[in-house]
């Protein structure tokens, strides 16, 4: 009796912190649900600004963090390639007889028009590593129970000083991320809209980006199809490849 | 002895005083000679550029481009150009018609972005448009069909490219997509505007199509009219008179119109207007003040003359021929001052690179003055007039002064 007495004690009086998850775990589930062997996604884009709404469509392959092809397929963008390759952004025109490397500046330009940067497409270096996370409680996105966190960038050399993400407490992927500048101004927004399985994993398969130093523009992400783990030709992201 | 020649005795008595008098109008009218001869040149300059280079003498777009123009929207397009230009073409003023697309372009060369302005030319027409054979410093006139452009002397000096070089050409499609080409350069032009120099790539009409994906359209038409022709009536006509149904989605502005930099010069033209008043009111000073101490310096000999006879309205008549006689001298001399330093530099002009190196603006390197003649006479009779009426009041009050007074003053 006395031993349960002392046992209840005791308990009562430990930290609840000891029990919660910390930031560092959430962010490692997410990046473990989210980074793949290998993926193939059919998608398309819909983006809308004050001239009116295009539809562009595309294939993308990946293979882990770092190597990523995608390959444009609706008419306006017919050929045009994106190749990553740890830290290297490449474009491919089939009436240009060299391949762009994107750098500096031109990162910061629109990928087709989107919403979305190319700078945006680099990176492949995990969060954690870029990244100081905080966890600072938890909120309701979209009817879901998140974790708030907060990112803070470790060096200044990242397209977004800090990040907010509500990151699923069951699910462990995110329903809206916030990007900001270093002063703390509102970059980018993106929201998901829609979750699917696919081999054991819930990927976001329906997903809203934002520039909001755009204004008055949104980019829908719809992914009509996607294979994950699957067998890639290893030549598949290489700057011969891209060309050919 | 006639009055006219007392004074002309008078003016040649006192040469030091006679020469200040003479130096403070020809100055103010040398000055005003040789900068209303290089505003004169450079809007004419201004317009030469704006109408080859920019807008032509009228320029035809989609009403609502101007509103986007920041954002290049080539969607807002001219199509089924080809029959609007026929049509422009039909009309009696009309001397050439040049269709074009313009758009930003990045400039891929050894890993390095460099920042240009692409035009797509029908390059049959832009030859007489432009007068390109005279600018061309290398190479040829790139063919339609073919992947060839002309760049700038200074776009090529900061790539670092040369005639038979190529060029990857990055830039947004019409439908705001992406798209890149690569071009051969098969030559180098050295435009009057530094501007264009350092940013102008000109390539074939039907390849720019391609590129940016607007079928058989373009962004804006320019026309040149025929000598004498006016740019507003034709204009007017132009838009009433066309008969396609896409003619009523355009608009027909002239090269005054909706253009700051022609609508800065004019303003140039008022504060150089306020300048010249500000130089006729400071040189009308000193003629007064010349005036005034010839006079005073003076009332011993006003009394004498008064003395001898000669009436008040005799003496205001003498000193007014003085100052009008000094007023000639100095304005003829101003003038032909004026004139003298205009006229070489009409042949070799004013060179302003360095001072435009950086800046946006219209306006050649080179920039020569042409005298203004309507400027230059008004110079003259104002001078003259001022340097005549500066006298009346001085003299007249001098002419008051009893002859006694007069000849007990020092």
């Amino acid at each position: 009796m006395k031993r349960w007495v002392i046992a209840a004690l005791v308990l009562t009086f430990i930290p609840s912190s000891l029990f919660a998850v910390s930031a560092e775990e959430i962010v490692r589930k997410l990046e473990e649900n989210t980074v793949v062997e290998t993926s193939r996604v059919d998608g398309a884009m819909i983006i809308r600004d004050r001239f009116g709404t295009k539809k562009s469509s595309f294939i993308s392959y990946s293979r882990g963090t770092d190597d990523m092809l995608v390959e444009f397929t609706s008419v306006e963008e017919e050929g045009m390639k994106i190749l990553r390759t740890s830290d290297e952004l490449y474009l491919f025109f089939p009436e240009a007889e060299e391949t762009i490397r994107m750098q500096g500046a031109a990162l910061k330009e629109s990928v087709i028009g989107s919403d979305m940067s190319y700078e945006d497409m680099t990176g492949g270096k995990g969060l954690l590593s870029t990244y100081r996370v905080t966890l600072e409680g938890t909120e309701e996105v979209e009817g879901h129970s998140c974790y708030r966190v907060s990112m803070k960038a470790k060096s200044g050399n990242v397209p977004y000083y800090r990040q907010t993400m509500w990151i699923d407490t069951t699910l462990f992927i995110y329903w809206r991320v916030h990007k900001f500048s270093r002063s703390g101004k509102l970059l980018k927004n993106i929201t998901i809209k829609e979750i699917r399985e696919v081999s054991g994993r819930h990927v976001p398969v329906r997903m809203v980006l934002e520039d909001t130093i755009k204004g008055n523009s949104s980019t829908d992400f719809i992914v009509r199809d996607m294979k994950i783990d699957i067998p890639l030709d290893a030549g598949l992201f290489s700057l011969e490849e891209l060309s050919w | 002895m006639k009055l006219y020649r007392i004074a002309a005795r008078n003016i040649r008595r006192n040469k030091r005083r006679s020469v200040l008098s003479c130096t403070a109008i020809a100055a103010a009218v040398m000055g005003i000679v040789f900068f209303s001869a290089y505003l004169k040149g450079m809007q004419g300059d201004l317009k030469k550029n704006l109408v080859t280079y920019y807008t032509g003498e009228i320029r035809v777009q989609h009403s609502d481009y101007e509103r986007y123009d920041y954002l290049n929207p080539l969607h807002l397009r001219i199509e089924s150009f080809r029959e609007l230009v026929r049509e422009i073409e039909t009309h009696e003023a009309v001397s050439l018609v040049s269709p074009r697309i313009g758009f930003p372009a990045a400039v891929y060369r050894d890993e390095e972005t460099h920042h240009a302005w692409g035009v797509g030319v029908d390059f049959d027409v832009e030859r007489e448009f432009q007068d390109l054979d005279s600018h061309l410093m290398e190479g040829r006139v790139p063919d339609e069909g073919r992947n060839e452009a002309l760049l700038g002397v200074g776009l090529a000096k900061e790539i670092g490219v040369g005639t038979g070089d190529k060029i990857t050409v990055m830039t947004t499609t019409m439908r705001r997509g992406t798209n890149a080409v690569t071009f051969l350069v098969t030559g180098l032009v050295r435009l009057p505007v530094g501007e264009l120099n350092g940013a102008w790539i000109l390539a074939p009409l039907d390849r720019v199509q391609r590129l940016v994906r607007m079928g058989d359209s373009v962004s804006e038409i320019l026309i040149k009219l025929e000598d004498g022709a006016s740019a507003e009536k034709t204009a007017r006509e132009l838009e009433a008179d066309l008969g396609t149904e896409q003619a009523k989605e355009l608009t027909f502005r002239t090269w005054q119109e909706g253009n700051t930099s022609y609508g800065f010069i004019k303003m140039a033209g008022m504060v150089y207007n306020f300048i010249s008043l500000f130089f006729f009111v400071l040189a009308s000073t000193v003629i007064v003040n010349t005036t005034m101490m010839v006079v005073f310096e003076r009332v011993r000999e006003i009394g004498t003359i008064g003395a001898l006879g000669m009436t008040r309205g005799e003496i205001v008549r003498l000193f007014f021929l003085e100052a009008l006689y000094l007023g000639v001298i100095g304005s003829g001399i101003g003038v032909a001052l004026g004139i003298g330093i205009t006229i070489p530099l009409t042949f070799t002009g004013i060179d302003l690179s360095s001072a435009l190196q950086g800046v946006s603006f219209e306006v050649s390197n080179r920039i020569y003055p042409s005298v203004n003649p309507g400027l230059t006479v008004l110079a003259f009779v104002y001078s003259v007039a001022v340097a005549g009426l500066a006298s009346l009041i001085p003299s007249g009050r001098a002419a008051r002064i009893e002859p006694s007074e007069a000849l007990r003053s020092i």
